[in-house]
């Protein structure tokens, strides 16, 4: 329990995964309360006892299926799951009582739809909530007016529920696209810096060389200093040290074979394959999901520049809002694109930099719509010989 | 003691900000269109309904006054992101107010959910402390009904059970949407966390490729020859469209900047450039590290980085040592060699102190990225951990 609200606490730090179990978890305790709840509420409903009971079995049935797909780690089944309980709780209440709650329901069920944050699931359970509570509104208009009610007043509940039914699902869309484009923006990010880690981790490499230090997946030492520390942490977990000893040994059989050549091979079995699979991204030899945590962990303890407001601009617009600035600048960046091996692979040797054709495609591409605007461009179009002519001499 | 759970990268605490400001604008817009919508259906119904046109007029300047409000800030907003903030709050406040003014003057049980409109329209910010003041208000207004004015929920055909159940729904749907909005804005917090990181992860990244890439290859700009061709680029720029080279003076102090000259040195002979302006050019060097250099090193590696729709939100993009997939004994296998890893350090990463790495698992965003029974093993018994690497590796750095 102390887990979970921590982790409720500090979901800002947790992936989508996490956060849909958290969800589902909060949903599925409320849906334990109001379950609970319904019990003695029932006996108020229209209903014949037998319909009742009916009614509470298949939900006692639906809560454990809600709990079966969770355990299964089935989460977006789960979900589902869980929207169908609430409408069917809600059915169950609007045809049962013609009271003021009932309605209530209505919001209950729309905000456990707007939760999960999915735009299908509210677009058409949602749709399907309000399109029952407009029935029901209309149908039992008679129960939900007061002593001296104003006139219209049916309508007033009818247009407040599709009002808040719209302002979420105008929320939603608006997060929706909002997600998305924050979401790959930061794929784009993590795919350039492990472009960028690829580079580092071969100049890694080449000083380990020069340094004569062996690297850590061929260091006994190192071996087995990680071969213990599994250990340590198996057997907290109660398991066979030898086991994770084996895993261990498969992990550093994959540095020295190759990943490849383990799948090729049928003396291991299947499992053993997946195994490898699965180790694949935390081997230390090639940029790996392992390599980028080092990388990544090592930075913090590397000096940087204080932060100041454009610590992340790269927009050349931005950097330098007059013309003159700009193509100074523009000038020094195709001459570094064009006098320096930029973004080269190491390894080969017949590596040059690039030439005016080619850096005349880079510019043009749709990448770098990020740092120069359309009217950089069509400057370096209009005056493509004279950055040729000059800024292409040898330096 | 820290407190648990910072950034393990405290620059993109500012930077976060200004992404949510970025984006507070346009939700603004939302609710003051929203918020119009809302003015113009009350405008409406009263007018449809006749009701007495100083309570008509009384609730619109209500509208008005939000509305005008919301213009003024977004107006403002431009100079400085704080009025979007304060807009935030006001327009919550303002919305909150002009339901329960609806509540008094209608007096009908229909009106009671239009506090439920207002919780919807303040929910659109996404903002922890909106959404206190929403439960705050929602909370209040729900009790001084129940309790001050039971006669707005007096129904004709009320139920037994209705005196108990309608304060109760109230109560789980007050409890739903507010968990509901906290687990949102936690969400969204998630993904702007996320996209600073990644800023800050390249920063770091493109600092250590520029020194890896140094050190290794011993190469270094010739400075001078590139600005010697920048001023002869310039002459032919110039000539080409008959003016003066108006590029020299900038092109100098640039070059000055390369050299690392000071700031007052170069003031006394350029005394009409500023310190901003000062900086910008130094921005825009090609030293290294400076923000030019990044830059075309940026572009050149930009180059092919196409994503597949499918790899937006996937999970395999997430680097932790917590996947789903993977079996306990993988995750442990990961832990361990990660730390190990640290511990040694290689040929360009000084060895990690015990303490260094336990402050960033233990107190950072770190934490979360890998298994929670692991790295609570790991918290009681790094000492344990610690003494395996020292013996092993043969050195202990404190």
């Amino acid at each position: 329990m102390k887990n979970f609200l921590r982790k409720v606490f500090n979901a800002e730090f947790l992936p989508m995964s996490e956060v849909r179990k958290i969800k589902i978890t909060l949903v599925m305790a409320f849906l334990l309360v109001i379950t609970a709840v319904t019990i003695p509420f029932s006996l108020f409903f229209k209903y014949e006892l037998l319909t009742v009971i009916i009614v509470l079995i298949a939900l006692v049935i639906g809560f454990i299926l809600i709990l079966a797909l969770f355990r299964w780690h089935k989460i977006l089944a789960a979900e589902q799951i869980s929207i169908i309980y609430t409408i069917g709780l809600t059915v169950f209440y609007t045809l049962g009582t013609s009271s003021f709650y009932a309605y209530l329901f209505f919001y209950i069920a729309l905000t456990i739809i707007i939760f999960y944050q999915e735009l299908f699931s509210y677009l058409t359970y949602g749709t399907l909530v309000v399109g029952i509570g407009v029935y029901y509104i209309f149908t039992y208009q008679a129960d939900l007016v007061s002593m001296q009610d104003i006139s219209g007043s049916v309508y007033i509940y009818a247009f407040i529920l599709v009002m808040f039914y719209l302002i979420f699902l105008v929320q939603i869309l608006y997060n929706e696209k909002l997600y998305i484009d924050l979401n790959y923006d930061w794929v784009k990010m993590n795919r350039l810096i492990e472009k960028y880690q690829d580079r580092s981790l071969s100049y890694l490499v080449e000083l380990d060389k020069r340094q004569k230090r062996t690297p850590g997946y061929e260091d006994v030492k190192c071996q087995k200093a990680f071969g213990e520390i599994a250990v340590f942490l198996a057997e907290h977990f109660h398991e066979d040290g030898k086991d994770i000893l084996n895993l261990r040994d498969l992990y550093i059989y994959i540095h020295e074979r190759g990943l490849r050549r383990v799948l090729d091979n049928d003396e291991f079995s299947v499992s053993t394959k997946k195994i490898a699979n699965r180790l694949d991204k935390y081997l230390l030899n090639s940029r790996t999901d392992m390599i980028s945590m080092i990388f990544n962990f090592y930075t913090k303890f590397r000096e940087t520049l204080p932060y100041r407001d454009n610590r992340y601009e790269y927009n050349l617009c931005k950097l330098a809002p007059n013309h003159e600035e700009q193509i100074i600048a523009m000038a020094l960046v195709y001459q570094y694109l064009a006098n320096e091996i930029c973004n080269e692979d190491h390894w080969d040797p017949t590596d040059k930099p690039l030439s005016h054709q080619e850096i005349t495609e880079l510019l043009m591409a749709m990448e770098t719509e990020e740092f120069l605007n359309a009217e950089q461009i069509a400057f370096y179009k209009d005056n493509s010989d004279l950055f040729e002519q000059h800024l292409r001499k040898k330096t | 003691m820290q407190n648990r759970q910072t950034h393990v990268f405290s620059e993109i605490e500012d930077y976060r900000e200004l992404l949510e400001n970025k984006h507070l604008r346009s939700k603004n817009r939302f609710v003051m269109i929203i918020t119009i919508i809302l003015g113009i259906a009350v405008l409406t119904y009263m007018a449809v309904a006749k009701y007495p046109l100083y309570t008509t007029l009384s609730l619109m300047t209500g509208f008005l006054l939000v509305i005008l409000i919301n213009f003024a800030c977004l107006a403002y907003g431009y100079e400085n992101h704080y009025f979007y903030q304060l807009n935030q709050y006001i327009t919550s406040f303002g919305i909150f107010c002009l339901a329960i003014a609806m509540i008094f003057i209608f007096k009908s049980p229909s009106m009671v959910a239009a506090l439920f409109i207002a919780y919807a329209i303040a929910a659109f910010y996404q903002d922890l402390k909106v959404m206190f003041i929403s439960n705050a208000f929602l909370l209040f207004s729900a009790i001084m009904i129940m309790a001050e004015f039971p006669e707005y929920l007096d129904f004709i055909n009320a139920s037994q059970e209705n005196d108990f159940a309608v304060p109760f729904f109230f109560l789980v749907f007050i409890l739903v949407l507010s968990i509901s909005s906290y687990i949102m804005v936690k969400q969204k917090r998630f993904f702007y966390n996320q996209i600073a990181l990644s800023k800050e992860t390249e920063f770091r990244n493109i600092d250590l490729l520029i020194d890896l890439e140094t050190e290794v290859t011993g190469r270094t700009i010739n400075l001078s020859k590139y600005y010697d061709n920048i001023l002869a680029f310039t002459d032919a720029f110039t000539k080409k469209i008959q003016m003066d080279n108006i590029f020299i003076k900038k092109i100098h102090i640039m070059q000055a900047l390369e050299n690392n000259t000071a700031y007052p040195l170069l003031h006394e002979k350029y005394p009409d450039f500023s310190k901003e302006e000062y900086d910008r050019l130094s921005d825009l060097s090609l030293g290294v590290h400076r923000k030019l250099l990044k830059l075309a090193m940026k572009i050149s590696y930009a180059k092919d980085v196409k994503i597949k729709k499918r790899e937006i939100f996937s999970e395999t993009q997430f680097k932790s040592f917590n996947h789903q997939s993977d079996s306990l004994e993988i995750k442990i296998l990961a832990f361990a060699v990660f730390y190990t890893a640290l511990r040694r350090g290689n040929a360009a990463m000084r060895p990690l102190t015990e303490a260094e790495i336990y402050n960033v698992l233990v107190y950072t965003d770190y934490y979360y990225y890998i298994d929670p029974r692991i790295i609570r093993i790991y918290q009681e018994n790094n000492q344990v951990f610690d003494d395996i690497v020292s013996d092993i590796l043969g050195k202990r750095v404190k």
